[in-house]
């Protein structure tokens, strides 16, 4: 009987063979390559740390590491401070009327990036639809494109949804009981918020702000369209050497060394209670 | 006491308010904007017309993008589905060693950036000298929207109740039968859900597009992508209704089929 169990979990393991041979072959094995790649000598034999050399060397890499970190925390923060709001008020809502307003979460969730991107240069620029209202007060048009700001709209739009799910999820897990009772206690809205559901939604947080710390990590399409030559994030420079400096090595470097930072970035994510269920739950 | 509490309902009311509207702006403004009459961007639109829309449809390299892109598209999902729910069903209904790793390996494209998927796909498929432009588009969309197929279809067959494939098992069906007649009927609600979400990821992917394709293979994001970084076209704003729409349409969609599926 035992054995008979083994055998049909071994059968139905081979129901997961294709995907696993396919991803083995397109998506592991080419990312080996990457990191082969990266320790390739430039006569062609023998491995070398020589482009991690040069790389760390390099005041350009240097440069675009300091501003990938600095976007990308500056990016969580500014997505967790519009995020709450939102996750807070579906947390109270019925399921009808969440169901409801979860679709305004859902819509720009969707929305591909390239659109997003469009949209606030029309929205930004220089003669765009909010310098022009502005204009019509008589105040100077805003350089609101090309540098740090335009690509913190960007990303932020982006990335908001991403922080919703993670922390309505934390809010509804709460017994609403714990408000209750601190109202009955005296407390004010003020107070129980501050001292019962944002302590206890701490976690979600978390779970969510290292989600979109690595999402952000990675971003190409907005700093390349909405940000200022000073905005190259690792993604952009990735391209840079691969199609412009035509060096397949530091690409690589670069590339293993973005890889490494998500990989432990979402080994943290494990860790945090909830975050491993975002980490199988993505897409949802 | 009163006011202090409506006071917080407001403020928080306002907030929220502002976000989403914050939120939805850019599909707004664009959806505006389309229906402009003018060649240029304008807002707001002096005007009610369809020109853009038509400007999109009479430009060749537009209509030819958006079909390649529906082609890689559709087949990528059509192989995302043929490798991910059977993975799926490995996944949830087998209890091998080994299976948490598996599911972490299906999973991880997510969890990579994408622009170090597409550097090394661009080197690998030069390497073994891949030079069809649409195959190269085809398999790397099939990785990125693998994973999507193997949670969708995963929490679909969580959902199914076992009992129904035991019983069927003990009233005589052998194991083909019952994945025929019993689990895939109840899990086609999460197959089109995940279809349709990988056929969305696929035609909206732009990154790894960007290096995976070669010069004559312009899906339409690569050509959004450079239009916007070149000459900005007001014909992006018609496209830009239309993806919208799109997602829309793919939305209901699967809400419509999984309440369905509840419910009957």
């Amino acid at each position: 009987m035992q054995l008979r169990a083994t055998k049909a979990h071994f059968r139905d393991a081979a129901y997961a063979m294709p995907a696993a041979l396919f991803m083995a072959l397109l998506f592991a094995f080419p990312l080996f390559s990457v990191l082969r790649q990266s320790l390739q000598q430039e006569n062609g034999d023998g491995l070398t740390f020589q482009a991690y050399a040069k790389i760390f060397s390099t005041p350009l890499f240097l440069r675009v590491a300091y501003t990938t970190l600095e976007v990308s925390v500056s990016a969580t923060v500014f997505s967790l401070l519009l995020a709450y709001p939102i996750a807070y008020f579906l947390a109270k809502q019925s399921p009808r009327r969440r169901a409801l307003y979860m679709i305004l979460v859902l819509v720009p969730f969707w929305t591909s990036s390239l659109v997003k991107s469009f949209s606030f240069m029309v929205l930004l620029g220089q003669a765009g639809i909010i310098n022009q209202m502005l204009g019509a007060f008589g105040i100077a048009p805003v350089k609101m494109l090309f540098n740090r700001f335009g690509v913190m709209v960007g990303m932020s739009h982006f990335l908001i949804p991403f922080f919703v799910f993670p922390i309505l999820t934390s809010l509804r897990s709460q017994p609403p009981e714990l408000a209750k009772a601190a109202a009955i206690m005296g407390a004010g809205k003020l107070r129980i918020f501050l001292r019962v559901t944002l302590p206890l939604s701490l976690p979600g947080v978390m779970a969510g702000a290292l989600l979109v710390f690595i999402l952000s990590l990675g971003f190409y399409i907005i700093p390349a369209l909405l940000g200022g030559r000073q905005d190259m994030m690792f993604a952009n420079l990735v391209d840079f050497y691969t199609r412009e400096a035509l060096n397949w090595p530091m690409a690589s470097a670069v590339a293993v060394l973005l890889v490494t930072a998500a990989a432990v970035a979402a080994m943290l994510l494990s860790k945090v209670r909830g975050g491993s269920s975002i980490l199988s739950e993505e897409g949802h | 006491m009163e006011t202090r509490i409506s006071g917080w309902r407001i403020a928080l009311g306002a907030v929220v308010t502002v976000i989403l509207v914050f939120m939805l702006l850019p599909s707004l403004i664009t959806a505006v904007i389309s229906f402009g009459s003018s060649n240029q961007i304008v807002f707001p639109p002096k005007g009610f017309s369809l020109a853009l829309f038509r400007r999109f449809f009479a430009e060749e390299g537009w209509v030819a993008s958006t079909w390649l892109s529906f082609r890689v598209a559709i087949w990528s999902t059509l192989l995302a589905l043929l490798l991910g729910i059977p993975a799926a069903y490995a996944l949830t209904r087998g209890s091998f060693p080994g299976r948490k790793i598996l599911a972490l390996f299906l999973l991880s494209p997510v969890m990579v950036p994408h622009v170090a998927v597409a550097l090394a796909l661009y080197i690998y498929f030069t390497e073994i000298r891949l030079t069809n432009g649409e195959l190269r588009l085809i398999f790397a969309h099939a990785i990125a929207t693998l994973p999507f197929v193997v949670v969708t279809a995963s929490a679909g067959l969580r959902h199914i109740d076992p009992a129904l494939e035991r019983a069927a098992t003990v009233m005589g069906a052998s194991r083909l039968i019952v994945l025929r007649r019993v689990t895939l009927p109840l899990l086609t609600p999460s197959i089109i859900a995940s279809g349709l979400f990988a056929f969305l990821i696929s035609f909206d992917e732009v990154v790894i597009s960007w290096f995976v394709a070669r010069a004559g293979d312009t899906t339409l994001p690569i050509k959004m992508f450079s239009s916007i970084q070149f000459e900005v076209s007001p014909v992006l704003a018609a496209i830009s209704t239309m993806l919208t729409a799109l997602s829309i349409v793919v939305c209901v969609i699967v809400a419509t089929v999984q309440k369905e599926a509840r419910s009957g």
